[in-house]
């Protein structure tokens, strides 16, 4: 059936489609004349290079185009495009259409690919000879990624997910395709993920991507060296490209961790989801791989090491996007993508790389320069081997518990993942971590080739009995000794390394202008250890729930230990140190923020301190309250406020036109008290008084002209709940012709209270006032959880300062290379 | 012996003791009657019964959350979480409860997890809200 649609814009869709096409031919082009170039043996025959080159070219440019058509759809809000629909709605602002560009695998995809044609053309224009090794692979890596994006259907099978594809081909068979007019009942898209639209989701993810992109790099440098057997040079240029790697990776992770941090509910930085290690695995293999390509430049040792764990950081950043992209992850990760149908692309496109590395490894073996005198015992050398291994084997330890879906799937096992997955990391990685951190400091006080051991032995043991006694006073002060014993063995470590590191830095400023990457980027470690550690290990749910029914002390056991606490709106309760209030509600559609007062006082009473908290809920259509925390920073703790759920009617009753009348109101309030009062008069109810203060005889009522007919009187009320004065006024209306009266009732919502004049008793000069009380369980309320994060800012300004330490050792590194 | 020899001992014993510690924290996938038999922790996939009454009351008591379970044999059991109710916890129909029984025959789940991406693919367009103005 050929149904002519009208209102499609199917231009920018085809020219994308195009591009993407073009961006897998032009790859695979490139890469192919690439390899020619490489083996060609005619050193003046440049035409394989040219085409290489042309081809790369062209890609980059495709897969700008893709990028461009893409983002005009999502801009113009072209909602026939299933990606469009999908991801964004009319609402989003700009900034967040650029988030929701690569919400989707495909977007993410294009991320990749975009950053890795930028790499290329930096690296064609400098990598001089190594260019045609190099662009090889890179080339390659391009096809491959642009053929994720191709969905093309090739024998009946659909290969890759393309972001061009109709909402009316993506949903084949919905009914509302029959009709050619679809579209003007299509008027808007599914709208971003309200946990995505952070500023963070606008930067984490293209530097999260510059950084899996950047990883290519190194390997390609170590396929070249070893196909060509250029086995000692490609180390020296690798060097800086892996430290640009882990230094974007690194940050891309950790921004990752801010955002989870300031918008995610579930109190904390990190929690080892298969997301986070996926990102996390290939930058410890790197990070490895950098230090022993550093010992091979030295000393010559650790050549296999430094090529193995170079080769196998790229692998494991594929099989890692295997992992969270091929929705083998299902019930174990939240935040794992489901499954395009591209299991198995996935899967070759970890294959074909890991082939690669294999093959080479085991053809080149014998050639490779592996030295046949052992390291000594006492030199940085052997050490800085010895950490390496050590954070490859944390990586391997993240890499068999992440994958046990992996394991099931291979071999048809049942196993689930460990019920408390979380301690079973921490306490592994901070066991490696002890080991790492010591061996940061140990390492700089050694040589490379041979130190003097009794000098090493003295200053390492004054160091070392330093650091226990700081790292004693902070353990005692902070709380983490009531930790597990290898928490402590950690934090003993990275001070060690910040004192060893800290020496270090004082001596770049007495001239040693070489160390001084090392020094900062180790100290930035130290203090990321110092930070997290302290931070998770003994931040404290200070909404601790005392109330609530008893259910046995077998509830109370398990791991959710009461941890939300229950406010009334205006009803202060004690929680910790502070007094916390529910104070209000301020609305910014679609969000819905709760302004809840922080009040802390001495002891005698003083107010000491005061904020208002607005963490903020925002009710989705698809995915119901979603909610993001709000934080207090100050320097030496974070106290983050989160609502765990907050009833519907009070987020409606905040809505702009959720105030109409409605005939069933008083069901929301219990029976009606009636009391006869004249002006002056209290009435006293359950949260305070009410003061009839005077009658109003000029009443006005909105929309009602007034006439000689009718009389108005408004009376003037004044009420203070929990020691907070509300103004308001019901009216009583009669109207004199045909003595019909009306009532118009006042709410004070934030009291809980309903008011009603319903008479006027002129006999004894008083009215009748109808006082509605709210139940408890209609009142407005939100029920919330507050944690306080001691010294969490170690963490990220120990992010910042590693940061610093690798643009550092970039520098210095670039300078002693000379490439040719 | 030689050094490196003894560090790659080493080494090969830290891999194989990750390997063990692995399968031995392991948990397994089971249904509450298994639950019922052990008394560790367990996984137990499942849907929602959602004709069966679903308690959360925050103004009784803000940590405490029951529905019932029909495991993937059929049994069913109700389950108390000490805990708010999961935000998006309606919308998910499949879920995974991580706990054990308490005495009294409930099951107590630590950790609720649903599987939200459901969310991306669940493909329905929405037509009603819009239909009017194609009226226009």
């Amino acid at each position: 059936m050929n149904t002519a649609y009208q209102g499609e814009h199917l231009l920018p869709g085809q020219l994308g489609q195009f591009f993407i096409i073009l961006a897998f031919g032009s790859a695979l082009f490139s890469a192919i004349s690439y390899y020619f170039a490489t083996t060609d043996h005619d050193k003046l025959n440049k035409k394989w290079l040219w085409m290489g080159r042309i081809g790369y070219f062209l890609n980059t440019a495709s897969v700008i185009g893709i990028g461009s058509c893409l983002f005009y759809i999502i801009y113009s809000h072209l909602f026939e495009y299933h990606y469009a629909w999908e991801h964004s709605s009319r609402q989003l602002p700009v900034y967040y259409i650029i988030s929701s560009f690569w919400e989707g695998q495909e977007g993410s995809f294009w991320l990749w690919g975009f950053w890795q044609a930028v790499l290329g053309n930096i690296l064609i224009w400098r990598a001089k000879s190594w260019e045609k090794p190099v662009l090889t692979v890179i080339a390659l890596s391009q096809a491959l990624i642009a053929s994720m994006l191709l969905g093309v259907e090739i024998l009946g099978q659909r290969i890759g997910s393309s972001p061009f594809i109709l909402l009316r081909v993506a949903m084949t068979g919905a009914p509302i395709f029959s009709q050619p007019n679809y579209l003007t009942f299509v008027q808007d898209g599914n709208g971003l993920n309200p946990l995505l639209q952070n500023y963070w989701m606008v930067i984490h993810p293209p530097t999260l991507f510059l950084g899996f992109a950047s990883m290519v790099v190194p390997f390609a440098y170590a396929v070249a060296g070893l196909w060509q057997k250029r086995y000692k040079e490609w180390i020296q240029p690798c060097i800086s490209y892996a430290l640009f790697a882990v230094m974007i990776l690194g940050t891309g992770v950790i921004m990752g961790s801010l955002w989870a941090y300031e918008s995610l509910n579930f109190g904390g930085f990190w929690a080892w989801d298969p997301v986070e290690n996926a990102a996390l695995i290939p930058w410890l293999t790197l990070i490895g791989a950098v230090h022993v390509m550093i010992v091979y430049k030295n000393t010559g040792h650790s050549y296999f090491t430094a090529t193995f764990l170079t080769l196998i950081s790229f692998v494991l950043v594929l099989y890692a996007s295997f992992l969270t992209r091929s929705g083998i992850l299902g019930d174990t990760s939240v935040h794992a993508f489901t499954d395009l149908g591209m299991f198995w692309h996935l899967v070759i496109d970890v294959a074909i790389f890991a082939a690669i590395a294999i093959v080479l490894l085991v053809v080149r073996f014998k050639e490779m320069p592996i030295s046949k005198k052992e390291e000594e015992t006492y030199s940085r050398e052997f050490w800085m081997f010895v950490g390496a291994v050590f954070l490859a084997l944390s990586c391997l330890q993240l890499v068999v518990v992440t994958s046990i879906p992996v394991w099931n799937a291979m071999f048809k096992t049942h196993i689930a993942p460990p019920s408390n997955p979380v301690t079973l990391y921490n306490v592994f990685q901070a066991g490696f971590a002890v080991v790492v951190t010591l061996l940061t400091g140990v390492t700089q006080f050694m040589k490379y080739k041979k130190t003097d051991t009794t000098r090493f032995f003295i200053t390492t043991g004054v160091y070392v009995f330093s650091a226990a006694l700081i790292t004693a006073v902070i353990v005692y002060v902070t709380g983490v000794y009531k930790l597990h014993i290898v928490f402590m063995l950690v934090m003993l470590g990275a001070i060690y390394s910040l004192l060893v590191n800290g020496k270090v830095l004082a001596d770049v400023f007495k001239g040693k202008i070489k160390l001084a990457g090392s020094a900062v980027a180790h100290i930035g470690f130290g203090l990321i250890m110092v930070g997290a550690l302290i931070a998770a290990g003994t931040s404290k749910v200070i909404s601790q729930n005392t109330s609530g029914l008893d259910y046995g002390a077998d509830f109370d056991k398990g791991n959710n230990s009461r941890e939300n606490i229950m406010l009334y709106k205006h009803e202060p309760y004690k929680m910790g140190d502070y007094t916390v209030t529910y104070v209000g509600d301020s609305v910014a559609a679609p969000n819905h923020y709760f302004k809840v007062e922080y009040k802390k006082y001495d002891t005698k009473g003083n107010l000491k301190e005061e904020f208002i908290l607005k963490p903020n809920s925002q009710y989705n259509n698809k995915m119901g309250l979603v909610s993001s925390p709000d934080t207090k920073h100050y320097i030496f703790h974070d106290l983050y406020t989160h609502i765990s759920m907050a009833p519907l009617n009070v987020m409606q009753a905040g809505m702009p036109a959720g105030h109409e009348e409605d005939a069933n109101d008083d069901a929301n309030y219990n029976a009606p008290v009636t009391h006869d009062i004249s002006v002056g008069d209290t009435i006293p109810y359950r949260d305070g008084y009410v003061v009839l203060e005077r009658l109003n005889k000029e009443a006005h009522i909105q929309n009602i002209p007034l006439d000689s007919t009718i009389v108005a009187v408004g009376a003037m009320l004044k009420v203070v709940s929990h020691g907070i004065t509300y103004e308001t006024e019901p009216i009583f209306m009669i109207n004199r012709k045909n003595g019909n009266v009306f009532n118009f009732d006042r709410k004070v919502d934030d009291a809980g209270l309903k008011f009603r004049f319903s008479k006027i008793m002129p006999e004894n000069n008083k009215i009748e006032i109808l006082l509605y009380d709210q139940p408890e369980s209609k009142r407005p309320y939100i029920v919330m959880r507050a944690i306080e994060f001691p010294y969490i800012n170690f963490l990220w300004s120990g992010t910042v300062i590693m940061v610093i330490g690798f643009l550092l050792s970039i520098f210095r590194r670039n300078k002693e290379l000379k490439t040719i | 012996m030689k050094k490196s020899a003894i560090f790659g001992i080493v080494t090969i014993a830290i891999a194989i003791a990750i390997i063990i510690c692995t399968y031995g924290s392991s948990s397994s996938y089971g249904t509450f009657k298994d639950a019922q038999a052990n008394s560790g922790e367990l996984h137990i996939i499942g849907h929602v019964d959602k004709q069966k009454e679903m308690v959360y009351d925050a103004t009784k008591d803000a940590n405490y959350f029951s529905f019932y379970l029909r495991d993937t044999v059929g049994n069913e059991c109700k389950v108390v979480y000490n805990s708010t109710k999961p935000e998006d916890f309606d919308k998910s129909d499949k879920i995974v409860l991580v706990g054990k029984m308490t005495k009294n025959g409930d099951f107590h789940a630590s950790t609720i997890l649903m599987k939200c991406p459901s969310k991306y693919t669940n493909d329905k367009i929405d037509v009603t809200a819009d239909a009017k103005k194609s009226s226009i």
